[in-house]
């Protein structure tokens, strides 16, 4: 289950030399009560596709199971973080 | 330079004391041997708690990208991204996977998806520990990619 939760917050921060910097905080979190909803109609969608493509005999009939991989491809996004650095200013990239 | 070590130095200087006397004495003040030279405070990688290199052994998590010069850039992917990937590559419509290798083709990468199977996936993951990418660009900045 946790391999198909996705980002639940997005952290950017930004310095530059000589000031205070900002740092945004993305709480993706609130998102994604709207993102399962328009999930659960696409599923319902792509289910009734699956089923018509395969009673037709149609050799693709897998529209379910990319949508379902779409989604484990967002939530694979957890973890990645980004630095960088430039005459005194940093910023940082961090999904979670 | 403190006083203390000051005086004791130009004791030695004068003869006064051995080099010895002179060695317990600093001792005694606690004085340190000062570096000859101060280097310039080189800049901090942003991320120093990253691994430097390719892990010897194990399943790599991370693919990391590297670059130092004038700009310094860290990035960490978790190879879970690429094994998701590369995984919804067998679910791509025929259709639309046709498009995706052609523009590849035009792009002068010449390589069909279709070919990477799903029980493939772990093992191009786990060969990548052995990869390692080094980069030196005209600029002077070097780019690493490795997993680790």
């Amino acid at each position: 289950m946790n391999a198909y939760l996705p980002p639940l917050v997005i952290d950017v921060r930004v310095k530059e030399e000589g000031s205070r910097g900002f740092r945004i905080w993305l709480p993706l979190f609130l998102l994604w009560p709207l993102l399962f909803v328009l999930l659960a109609l696409a599923l319902v969608v792509t289910l009734i596709a699956d089923l018509v493509l395969l009673l037709g005999g149609a050799r693709y009939h897998h529209y379910t199971l990319l949508v379902l991989r779409s989604l484990g491809l967002l939530a694979a996004a957890r973890g990645t973080h980004v630095r960088a650095n430039n005459d005194g200013s940093r910023v940082n990239v961090d999904i979670y | 330079m403190s006083e203390d070590r000051k005086r004791i130095l130009g004791m030695l200087a004068e003869g006064k004391i051995t080099a010895d006397e002179a060695d317990l004495l600093l001792d005694s003040i606690g004085a340190t041997p000062e570096p000859a030279t101060t280097a310039p405070a080189a800049t901090s990688s942003p991320s120093a708690d990253w691994p430097t290199g390719p892990s010897a052994s194990g399943t790599p998590k991370f693919m990391y990208v590297k670059v130092t010069g004038k700009d310094q850039v860290d990035v960490k992917v978790p190879l879970a991204l690429l094994r998701t990937g590369l995984k919804l590559t067998s679910l791509i419509p025929p259709q639309a996977m046709e498009q995706i290798n052609s523009s590849m083709s035009e792009a002068g990468m010449s390589f069909d998806l279709n070919n990477i199977k799903p029980e493939d996936i772990e093992d191009i993951i786990e060969s990548l520990r052995e990869m390692e990418v080094n980069v030196k660009s005209k600029e002077g900045d070097d780019i690493r990619v490795f997993c680790a």
